[in-house]
């Protein structure tokens, strides 16, 4: 069960669990979904499982440390005089501060020991010994339990949210259980906050028959996105970043856009599939992408793409750095000095980087991903500094910046940076990203598309032409939600045999030009391996 | 209760219209011929070329992996003997695979004997790709979807019957060589290697479906350094033994099967060459002849076309 | 801040994406140093900014518990 597209998850585990989830009565029903998850934990991972089980061990108990402490310091407040407040609130806050930060180091400290100890220690020998030192340190390889950078997020939100106050500690362990661990994003996110899912999962939800429809509809749109648009692009874009010095810039630049269209049906395909399993027992998911390949800057295509990661690292990361003492000073100064949109930029800035190098590093342990990370924090930067100076530029040239032909141009101009950026993710190393680019800037020809050198890849026309269908699919579907559609709600209400029509077209549709079977590699689930 | 039914109704009526649908691209998909040209899957090509083969006209049918089609010449054994056989055998077969062969040949043909190489015994395959496997062959559209590129207005026609056959009956030719080391080759052990629980189970059904088509099944590990050891070949005498199944190793037959590891193994002991195979197929063709009173097809009209395929497969084997 | 948005009366600033991170920075500095109150992070959620009344309330808010 490497993949949710898989047929053995869609195929078998899935309409089995949905099947002991219908006949449960309700208030066993997170039982059901619990044992479900920690199954299919150990199905994909094996031992690993302990991992997560020791995560939400951990989670529930220093949940309840926390409350009891915050209990303690309400019975306190409550019984000190008004002058006494002051100081017990300050003790407790050094406390609370203390607890919360052993239990991050934890849950953190194993992410990171785990998934960047080899980095770190493979660079820090390269250092040693450009500087003739006679020590290195061991190099280990860990084996990572599935989709620990996404629930090790779901963990740290929890205790943040907790320390915080605004969500309460769980008493429940199986609920903290499920919530961590609910197997259809366990491999690849959604990262759920506690308030958006915990609940709903644990209380079982009524079973519908529209729920479940609507549910299958969204698996069936995410499995046509993965097998046949991203699946099929795998031998090419395979083929092109093993061996890149073999290609020029012209093909060079079909497989960076191959791939940008690769990554995003494979991981927004899976999160259909995601969201649509869920969708089935009546729990909604956070949605992780919004027509990301729409947006008119990188500033608003990181708030379409992977939504959930953003506003994780907005919410725990971006915010509390920015509004830190010493940031907020520097904000209140410089607001001061350079006014309202140059102002607050620096102490942003400061920690937009602090965000854009953890996005980094989240994705691997890697320079090409710290690269890819400060890429994007660069054009964030750029964007912002630029922006009034843009503004008075298309003033005085008359340009009407909501007019139709400029916002085609900024959704162009954002979906090519985001492909160079793709590029330098995908590339193996940065050394190699850094060439491609070279070659694909220098020495551009149209000279492949002409000679049909390009259809020597492992694509021929046919495999082309259908990934051009089925892209023009998910862009009609993309233009319609944009524009505010309820496209399954209309479906809804069509007659059943048109309903049924389309349902049957679909499914056809991605068994016969789905890229599976001989000769087809499918492409490994690209985020759980972040 | 009514709130429940007419759902249940209606999924189920989703699901058979379902059915008919993937029925029936089946239908269109499948290849209408074994012939290369037809679309029939490369790996497949050789295998199936036995859909080509007269009914009940083979005497002898061997499953297995490349091992198989590496050391048995079924040609040999025609020109030696005059009885005929052929490998349905395929690059890294899984069991599952063997057994489906072995399905789809007792169709057409009622062997009196069937040989299983045992190497794919051991080969561990996942409970998706047998689950997969299964769906394919029940809904074939899965298994020649890719077919949509060259699909024609013939393919609305049923099948026009399978014309297609190899030449070399499933074995396929390699003359070259690259000595193996086989100094450690079957030193003696007592230890045994565990059949994997699936391969098991399907290596019952395999047992079974023989017993009841009145065919013999008989176990035969061909000689290979890198494959073949004692815990394997303890195993597999043990399995023999508890169902009263023959059991021959070759690796350990080395007076009636003298393979020299310097010049019969094509590529450092993994898999026989041509002149392995010809070792190998003596002593088989010998064996099966007299064990189990094979008949001499030779001079019966009906198999002139082996006659014509011994031409060429000489003149494959000769240069 | 984009011109084309009636601040006053839009009700789903954040949900609809009128204010971006850096604006909602610019705006707390602003709103402490007005009113003199003190915004924590936990403070800074879409239901707090998400209009005028909100942000309104949440200030009233913060100005009593101090």
């Amino acid at each position: 069960m490497a993949s949710y597209c898989s047929l053995l998850y869609a195929g078998v585990f899935l309409p089995a669990v949905v099947l002991c989830y219908a006949v449960t009565p309700q208030r066993h029903r997170g039982k059901v979904l619990l044992a479900a998850s920690y199954l299919f934990f150990w199905l994909v991972s094996g031992k690993l499982v302990v991992f997560l089980l020791a995560s939400a061990f951990s989670l529930h108990h220093f949940g309840l440390w926390l409350a009891a402490v915050q209990e303690e310091r309400g019975r306190l407040l409550a019984a000190a005089d008004k002058p006494e407040r002051k100081a017990i609130k300050a003790a407790f806050q050094r406390r609370l501060r203390r607890i919360l930060l052993f239990a991050l180091l934890l849950h953190i400290g194993t992410l990171l020991t785990l998934k960047y100890a080899a980095f770190f220690s493979a660079n820090l020998n390269r250092a040693l010994e450009a500087f003739r030192l006679p020590f290195a340190l061991p190099v280990p390889a860990f084996v990572l339990p599935i989709g620990i950078s996404f629930y090790t997020l779901q963990a740290a939100s929890y205790l943040i949210d907790v320390y915080r106050g605004t969500v309460q500690a769980d008493r429940n362990p199986g609920r903290l259980m499920l919530f961590l661990g609910f197997f259809p994003q366990i491999m690849e996110g959604p990262i759920c906050r506690y308030g958006q899912t915990a609940q709903a999962l644990w209380e079982g939800r009524p079973f519908t028959w529209h729920d479940l429809t609507f549910g299958m509809q969204r698996i069936l749109f995410g499995m046509m996105k993965k097998i046949v648009i991203a699946d099929r692009l795998n031998i090419l874009i395979k083929g092109v970043f093993s061996n890149p010095a073999a290609y020029d810039g012209g093909i060079t630049a079909l497989a960076m856009v191959c791939y940008t269209c690769q990554l995003y049906m494979e991981f927004s395909g899976t999160m259909d599939v995601v969201i649509g399993s869920a969708e089935i027992f009546g729990v909604r998911l956070p949605e992780n992408f919004r027509q990301p390949f729409f947006s008119k800057s990188i500033a608003e295509f990181w708030m379409r793409w992977h939504i959930t990661l953003g506003t994780w690292f907005k919410d725990y990361i971006f915010y509390p750095l920015s509004m830190s003492g010493p940031l907020k000073k520097l904000t209140g100064a410089a607001r001061r000095r350079l006014g309202n949109h140059f102002g607050p930029l620096l102490a942003g800035s400061a920690a937009l980087l602090a965000v854009w190098l953890c996005n980094g590093l989240w994705h691997g342990a890697g320079w090409q991903y710290i690269f890819f990370g400060l890429y994007h924090f660069a054009l964030i930067l750029c964007g912002s500094l630029t922006e009034p100076l843009a503004r008075r530029v298309a003033g005085a040239l008359h340009i009407d910046r909501s007019a139709a032909p400029y916002r085609v141009f900024r959704i162009l101009r954002t979906g090519l940076l985001v492909c160079v950026g793709e590029l330098f993710f995908r590339a193996e190393g940065l050394r190699a990203g850094l060439s491609m680019f070279r070659r694909m800037v220098t020495g551009f020809t149209l000279r492949p598309f002409t000679n049909g050198a390009f259809l020597e890849l492992g694509m021929d026309g046919h495999d082309f032409f259908i990934v051009a269908v089925a892209v023009l699919i998910v862009l009609a579907v993309g233009v319609l939600r944009e524009r505010g559609v309820p496209l399954r709600e209309a479906l809804g209400r069509q007659h059943i045999a048109v309903r049924w029509s389309v349902y049957y077209a679909a499914i056809l549709f991605v068994v016969i030009f789905g890229a599976y079977g001989v000769g087809y590699v499918p492409v490994d689930p690209i985020y759980a391996a972040f | 209760m009514k709130t429940c039914i007419l759902p249940l109704a209606k999924g189920a009526c989703f699901l058979s219209l379902l059915c008919a649908l993937l029925l029936a691209a089946s239908f269109l998909f499948m290849p209408k011929n074994n012939h290369k040209a037809f679309g029939m899957g490369n790996d497949e090509l050789v295998a199936g070329g036995i859909l080509g083969e007269r009914e009940n006209s083979i005497d002898v049918l061997v499953v297995g992996d490349s091992e198989a089609y590496s050391s048995i010449s079924p040609m040999q054994m025609w020109d030696e003997h005059g009885f005929t056989s052929y490998l349905c055998s395929t690059g890294g077969q899984p069991l599952y695979d063997s057994h489906r062969f072995l399905r789809q040949a007792l169709e057409h043909q009622s062997p009196k004997v069937v040989i299983l190489e045992t190497n794919a015994i051991f080969r561990p395959y996942k409970l998706s790709d047998y689950l997969a496997s299964r769906a394919k062959s029940l809904f074939s559209v899965l298994r020649y979807h890719d077919r949509w590129k060259a699909l024609t207005v013939n393919d609305l026609s049923g099948p026009m019957g399978y014309t297609w056959t190899d030449d070399l009956k499933g074995y396929r030719y390699n003359p070259k060589a690259a000595a193996a080391d086989a100094r450690r080759h079957m030193l003696p052990s007592e230890e045994m290697q565990e059949i994997p629980p699936l391969n098991r189970v399907c290596l019952r059904e395999m047992l079974d479906l023989c017993e009841e088509r009145g065919a013999q099944l008989i176990l035969v590990s061909t000689p290979s350094t890198l494959n073949w050891n004692y815990p394997r070949h303890n195993t597999i005498a043990a399995f023999a033994a508890e169902n009263g199944l023959t059991y021959l190793d070759l690796n350990l037959m080395t007076d009636k099967v003298p393979i020299d590891w310097k010049t019969d193994t094509r590529d450092k002991g993994d898999h026989l060459n041509y002149s392995g195979a010809v070792k190998v197929t003596g002593f088989l063709g010998q064996y099966l002849k007299q064990t189990f009173d094979l008949p001499d097809n030779r001079m019966d009209d009906a198999y002139a076309s082996w006659h014509s395929a011994l031409l060429r497969y000489r003149n494959t084997v000769s240069g | 801040m984009q011109p084309g948005v009636d601040y006053a009366s839009c009700r789903d600033l954040i949900d609809g994406r009128y204010l971006d991170s850096l604006t909602i920075l610019a705006l707390v500095a602003e709103l402490e140093e007005e009113f003199d109150v003190t915004i924590p992070t936990v403070e800074i959620v879409p239901a707090n900014f998400n209009s005028a009344e909100a942000m309104w309330a949440m200030i009233e808010r913060l100005q009593e518990e101090s």
